[in-house]
């Protein structure tokens, strides 16, 4: 290799870490470099399609917007997976750390506030994040709204009821699992935050195959689903912000 | 600066009066005239006219079913009525409590406005949040709108306005409250929005779909001669319950086959529509909101306690 080489390969390799072309913003967003700044430290990334990040094109009721993460074009090289939007009151939805067996899938009900991108960026091996991104609409009023677990009495006695279950699939199981828990973001008057922030899959080892930190913006009685390619049980624990802790097993 | 306003009144001006329902009743059967909608969605090109009211003119006075969307919709409802009688509005039916069925309420404030004791109900407990939607949706055409409480509690049985006998029927599968009228003397059915035709059911309120299917086998056996939906077009045969079963037939097979599987609801929102159903108005729209009203029901019947 002649100094010619060398000095390209100088300049080129830093370029390709760190000055990359993240490439076009797919959704208008005034929050971006806030939002890079702040969850990705501003670290290398690209907005990237193969990130598919799917939720309906409006909010029908803005308490439980289904939304979709789908990392699987990066299988086996995905880190981490952080999602929020952009423009709710408190943006951060959940950090999805899929281990081996996990897809890098992860289905998940969440609140907004109002008409939002939102964004899930993967952390891939080689140190670069993929953001996935999409817009809803929505008439509104998600995160302050009163909340529905609260309104019905007696609700104290099913806290952190797991419902759960486990369907075949071809190559994997889809695991669902819904927990009774107001999930109280603290924007409600007189009601402070109380939700649960962290959840991890275990086998039957009691080793972890996925954690997760969830965050205000997920929406009351969490609804969370996980295609796993392992056999065997396994329990999902999960602990809130009080300290107390709730699991579900499925055989 | 003279000159500048008359050129801001020569803007404003015409943005006002394109505001016009341009209501014109349709004669359907003896003494009974329809206000038929568009299909489409809420939207500010059509002012949130997507709703068919109607009136029948009887000997004692003008019995009028629904009032539409806004304010300015039920004004336009009354003057279309005055086109076509002398005699005064006696009454009005509303036959639930949907935004675009009842804000036109505020017009008929002289008249008794009867609906089922569940509608008053539903309407005191939603209709600000969803006359604020229509705010949102229709815009402007929605100025000076609000929520006109009913005035009178109907029950079911026959009433008689001068010459016509109005069986009024107590439903419940599309909002909890639904009251259809069935005009004996003429055998127009009213459906309200128990039948939709044409265009994609709505399921924001409804008890279950069971519940719906149950009343349409009421509706189809009353001795009926002309269906009025609640949105499409008018019928004399039976295609708008056909359709309706055949429709609420597949979202029941969807959501609980979906369930079944353990499908996501994000999964559900972006299933197939049917081919058959292709002449069906916003059907895709109708399917986002369906499921997720009422898909979280058919989930839960598909997991189980794991927590013990």
């Amino acid at each position: 290799m002649g100094w010619r080489a060398h000095w390209l390969l100088a300049c080129w390799l830093p370029l390709a870490a760190y000055g990359m072309d993240p490439g076009k913003d797919p959704v208008p967003s005034v929050m971006w470099s806030y939002y890079h700044k702040q969850y990705l430290d501003n670290a290398p990334f690209v907005f990237d399609e193969r990130v598919k990040l799917l939720a309906p094109p409006f909010a029908e009721d803005a308490r439980q917007v289904p939304l979709e993460i789908d990392a699987r074009a990066f299988k086996d090289e995905v880190v981490k997976i952080i999602a929020w939007a952009e423009l709710n009151p408190l943006p951060k939805i959940v950090d999805f750390q899929p281990g081996e067996g996990v897809l890098p899938w992860l289905a998940i009900r969440i609140r907004i506030e109002q008409a939002t991108p939102l964004r899930a960026a993967v952390l891939t091996k080689d140190g670069l994040w993929h953001v996935g991104s999409t817009l809803i609409d929505a008439a509104g009023g998600g995160c302050t709204a009163p909340s529905v677990v609260r309104s019905q009495p007696g609700w104290e006695e099913h806290l952190g009821e797991v419902l759960g279950g486990r369907y075949p699939r071809s190559d994997f199981s889809r695991l669902r699992l819904q927990v009774a828990h107001p999930m109280d973001n603290g924007m409600v008057s007189g009601i402070p935050e109380f939700y649960i922030n962290h959840a991890e899959l275990r086998d039957a080892q009691d080793r972890v195959l996925a954690r997760l930190e969830l965050f205000a913006a997920v929406s009351e009685n969490p609804d969370l689903a996980f295609d796993l390619q392992s056999p065997g049980p396994v329990r999902l624990v999960l602990r809130d912000t009080s300290g107390s802790q709730f699991e579900g097993a499925l055989p | 600066m003279k000159l500048l306003l008359w050129l801001l009144l020569g803007l404003s001006l015409p943005a006002l009066a394109d505001l016009d329902y341009a209501l014109k009743p349709r004669q359907i059967a003896a003494d009974t005239w329809l206000l038929e909608g568009s299909t489409d969605n809420f939207a500010r090109d059509n002012g949130g006219n997507i709703v068919n009211a109607g009136f029948i003119v009887t000997q004692a006075g003008v019995v009028v079913i629904d009032t539409g969307p806004s304010r300015r919709y039920g004004e336009a409802l009354r003057q279309a009525i005055a086109t076509v009688t002398d005699k005064p509005v006696v009454q009005v039916l509303l036959t639930h409590h949907h935004p675009d069925h009842v804000l036109g309420n505020q017009a008929f404030k002289d008249v008794p406005i009867g609906a089922l004791q569940g509608t008053t109900t539903l309407l005191r407990e939603q209709g600000d949040a969803m006359a604020q939607n229509m705010y949102r949706m229709v815009g402007d055409w929605m100025r000076g709108t609000e929520v006109l409480l009913p005035s009178q509690t109907v029950t079911p049985g026959v009433q008689t306005f001068g010459n016509h006998r109005l069986r009024l029927l107590a439903l419940s599968g599309h909002t909890g409250a639904d009251l259809a009228i069935l005009d004996e003397t003429t055998g127009v059915l009213f459906a309200g929005d128990l039948v939709f035709y044409q265009r994609a059911l709505t399921t924001p309120n409804t008890p279950g779909l069971s519940v719906w299917l149950a009343d349409i086998a009421t509706l189809q056996g009353l001795p009926w001669k002309v269906i009025v939906p609640g949105h499409g077009p008018v019928a004399t045969d039976t295609q708008p319950f056909a359709q309706m079963r055949e429709y609420l037939g597949w979202l029941d097979q969807l959501m609980a086959t979906g369930a079944a599987n353990g499908s996501a609801m994000g999964e559900m929102i972006r299933s197939p529509i049917p081919e058959r159903f292709a002449a069906i108005s916003l059907s895709r729209y109708e399917l986002i909101r369906s499921v997720s009203h009422l898909y979280p029901r058919y989930e839960r019947g598909q997991m189980q306690r794991i927590d013990q």
